[in-house]
Parts: structure tokens; sequence; C-alpha cells
């Protein structure tokens, strides 16, 4: 008889061969003490945080905190019971309202969490004849969102228009709905959905939706932060976005917004909304607070922007290679595993922390070292993050020293 | 996919074990019979590729629904000619 788990044998060797001579270990890291937005205490070593997909650092905006301490003090430390039983405060109705005023939508409805809105709302939204299109460079949380719904499931290639229009063209006789999931900014590599191009080839074929995951551009792209197709200036192309409070307005909690007349059918029908408690109201009354912050972030986004471009500029003059254009992700590609393991060490080591991001999490089976910026960070700070890249990369025989003096960028 | 465990064709077999020859890190005959997580070692990344691939190659859309049930080269071969069978109906 196997054991219990023994078909993870080989993730757990994989595991152990890179981490197990007892050196520093991404799934050990603890903050000790959380000093800031930017920095936390790891063990005793201050260290900067550029990895924390907190984009707009509003995790210790005062008008959150403050809200957020009113309705613990009024309504306590959570709801006890799901959203269609006990689980909905005034609160919960209040949020919903903000979020379709921020994305200027008919409905919304409030997930406990990012993973639970894709998980709900895609194994939902298309039945047994109908179609889900999904890029092939998606979140885990859509690959088990699509995995729970009836649909035919088919990926195309990443951000690549011409491949979904060939697909879609391919189901043209076929009488059901299609569903396009793309997300607006890619987590891992930080490179944006070609929505102009999607949103084309979504109107040519008929009875085609599309869902955009915003998880990592709302409040990063946008005037008014929200997300790309506000930036690409097609939001009544967009039928369905998805997106978490866990990144740049951050708290917790997932979302759905949509015009879509039939939306408040799925109070009723997704299970991850249904059968889970509902979000605590101090969460509520933070995310309340942070969404109006983030609509009127434009100088938090603007700083955002400039911080992404000065460490972008600053590891590409090292020679390190970037995985995309300038973001607010900044995803360095190491050579091979055990050198993006090496790398990290030293980082962690020497007082920055970012992701390591290891396939099979990664697309083309990248090794990453998965940094993001904050509008918090400092000049200073990015310049001794820069500094520090320099210093490890040049100790492991990755660039040639000569590359690290740099003169000033930014 | 109800064709799953009849006899694909032997030109579709072929063609996919021709393109299974860069995914083949274990040396493993290719056969038919060939089990994918047994034989090859594939894990859920190598999969992913090698559907991408097969896609190419026969100029279809393979649904992640069916992968479960995807055991063997044989199994792929016959929800291939079906896929094939039904885009030109
Ligand atoms: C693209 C994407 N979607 C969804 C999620 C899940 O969000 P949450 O952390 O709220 O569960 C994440 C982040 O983890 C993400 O990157």
């Amino acid at each position: 008889m196997a054991e219990l788990l023994d078909r993870f044998a080989p993730l757990m060797g994989q595991r152990d061969a890179l981490f197990g001579d007892g050196g520093a270990n991404p799934f050990q890291v603890k903050m000790d003490q959380v000093l800031s937005q930017t920095e936390a205490m790891i063990g005793n070593r201050r260290t900067i945080l550029v990895g924390t997909n907190n984009y707009l650092g509003l995790t210790f905006a005062p008008e959150a905190l403050q809200a957020a301490h009113d309705a613990l003090d009024a309504c306590g430390t959570g709801t006890t019971g799901s959203r269609v039983a006990n689980g909905t405060y005034s609160g919960h109705a209040d949020l919903e309202k903000t979020l379709a005023t921020f994305f200027g939508k008919e409905h919304a409805m409030v997930f406990s969490t990012g993973f639970l809105a894709n998980l709900g709302i895609l194994s939902t939204l298309m039945g047994p004849e109908d179609f889900i299109l999904m890029d092939a460079d998606c979140h885990a949380s859509i690959y088990d969102g699509v995995r729970g719904s009836s649909a035919q499931i088919i990926r195309f290639k990443h951000n690549d228009a011409a491949d979904l229009d060939k697909r879609l063209a391919r189901l043209a006789d076929k009488p059901g709905n299609k569903l396009i999931v793309i997300e607006g900014i890619y987590s891992m590599l930080g490179d944006k959905a070609q929505l102009a191009d999607i949103v084309a080839v979504k109107k040519k074929h008929a009875n085609t939706y599309l869902l955009s995951d915003e998880a990592h551009s709302l409040g990063v792209l946008g005037r008014y932060g929200r997300g790309l197709p506000e930036e690409v200036g097609c939001e009544d192309d967009v039928d369905f976005i998805v997106g978490t409070f866990s990144k740049s307005v951050g708290t917790v909690g997932g979302f759905c917004v949509s015009n879509h007349p039939q939306f408040d059918t799925l109070r009723l029908v997704c299970r991850a909304y249904v059968f889970t408690a509902s979000l605590p109201p101090s969460v509520v009354a933070s995310a309340i607070a942070n969404l109006k912050a983030v609509q009127k972030g434009g100088a938090l986004r603007a700083r955002l922007m400039r911080n992404a471009k000065h460490l972008h500029t600053g590891l590409s003059a090292l020679g390190l290679k970037i995985a995309s254009d300038v973001s607010p992700v900044v995803a360095v590609v190491a050579p091979d595993v055990q050198t993006a393991v090496t790398f990290w060490r030293g980082l962690i080591e020497a007082g920055v922390y970012v992701n390591l991001a290891l396939p099979p999490a990664t697309p083309f089976g990248y090794s990453l070292l998965r940094a993001s910026l904050c509008a918090a960070h400092t000049e200073e700070q990015l310049e001794e993050v820069i500094a520090i890249f320099a210093k490890v990369a040049s100790d492991i025989g990755l660039i040639t020293p000569a590359k690290t003096k740099r003169t000033a960028v930014g | 996919m109800t064709t799953i465990g009849t006899e694909p064709s032997a030109q579709t077999v072929a063609a996919l074990v021709e393109i299974l020859g860069p995914f083949n890190k274990t040396g493993a005959e290719l056969k038919p019979g060939t089990r994918f997580t047994e034989d090859l070692n594939f894990d859920s990344l190598v999969v992913m590729e090698f559907v991408a691939v097969v896609e190419d190659t026969f100029d279809i859309s393979v649904p992640l629904n069916i992968l479960p049930d995807v055991a063997t080269i044989r199994d792929l071969a016959a929800a291939v000619d079906e896929i094939v069978a039904e885009s030109k109906s």
C-alpha cells in the first residue's frame, strides 16, 4: 500500500534537493515584525519588501485603519455566516454599491477572496453546451474555477488574439455561449493583455463574452484605477470583471462586477458564494475606504509607475534579463532553478525580499525572482535594492562585476 | 469523449509518436499503449506543452476536460481522430 501522499514524492524530492541543506527557504519566510508597507523584520534582519503586491501601499492608509477599527468595535470580529444566511451586514451591501459605482456597472458581488470569486464565477457562468476559452497563462484560481464548469475548456496561446480567433472560428457552428477569460496584467511576468485585439476578436464572434481578472491591474492602470479596460477604453466590451482586494486595495476579499441583466442569479447558484463565511466587518470597512483611495489615487499610481521604471531600468542596466516591459511586476529571469534559488537566498540574506517563482507555476518554465513595486517605496530603498541585486548577481557569477558600476538611474 | 478506448487510426498514432520524440525524456518505447504519466513521467506542465504541440500539428483545439481520461498514446489518438472528424462534419 502506498502512503497517503506518495504521489507527491517527486515534488517533495525536488524541494528537498533545492532546500534540504537547511539554508533560507521561501516556504518558511516569516515576517516577524511588519515595520511599514515596504519593510519588515525577518528574523533579526531589517528587510526591504519588494514582493508584496501591495501596489499602492494602502495597507496602513489612515482612513482605512480608522474605518476598520470603528467597524470592529461596532460589529465584532466576524459575521459567523455566509452571505445568503446571517452573513450579509449593511457593510457588505455598501461595499457592493461602492464597487458598482467605482466600475460604473449595474451589479457587484463580493466574495471572501479573489480565489473564491474565480472559483464561483467560472464554475457557474457557462453550462454543458458552452465553451470557455482561457489564456494559457491564467492564474491557478482560473484553472481551478474552469475545472468545476460543465463547459468545454479550451486554452489559447498566451496573449495571441489570432490563435483565439482561430479557435473561436472552429466553434462557429456550435450553438452554445463562449466565454473568453484573460487577465489585465498577468501575475507572474507582469505583461498586459492585448485587450484591444482580444475585444476585436470577441466582437467578430456570436454569443461570445469576455471576462477579465483585474487582480494585478485594479488600482494600477487607468486614470481612476479601474484597470486595463479603463486604460484601453473598452470597459463596455468587458462583460465580467473579477478582482481581489488583496493587492492594491490592501486587505482581503474578491469580487465580480457586470452589467449582465441576470447577474443576481449568481447569488443563488455560486457555491463559493453561498457556502462560505462572508468577510468580517473590519475588512469590509477597510475595502470601502481603500476603494475610494484607489479611485483618487492618481498620485499614487504615478509614484508606482515611477518606481517600476526605476527598478526595471536599474536591473536591466545590470545586464539582468527582465521578462516584460516596464510594469509594477518586475520578473528577473534566472538561467535555471538552482541559480534562482541561490540568487533568492543571496537577496534575502542581504535584506531584500522578492518572490521566488519556479516552474510549473511560471510561464515558459522560467525560474523567476519576481519583484513587485509599491507606491511607498522610496528612491533610496530602490537604489539599495538595485545595489544588492548587483552584488548578489556578481557574487554568483550571473553578471560581470564591471556592469555593476552604474551611474544613477530612474 | 465517447471514443476513447476505440482503436485510433495508425496514421494519427504515428504522427503522435513523431511529435512525442522531443518530449520523451525516459527513453520509453513509443507505442499505442505507452502511458504518459507512468512511462514518460509527464507532469502537468509537460502535458500542457505537449497538448499545445498536438493542437498545432492537427490544427484542432483539445478541450482540457478530456485530459483526465487520456492515459495512453492510443487514448489521445482516438480523441484526436474524433475532434478532427467533428471539425470536418
Ligand atoms: C490573477 C490572480 N487572480 C486571483 C488571485 C487570487 O486573489 P486572492 O488573493 O484574493 O485569493 C490572484 C492572487 O493570488 C491572482 O494573481
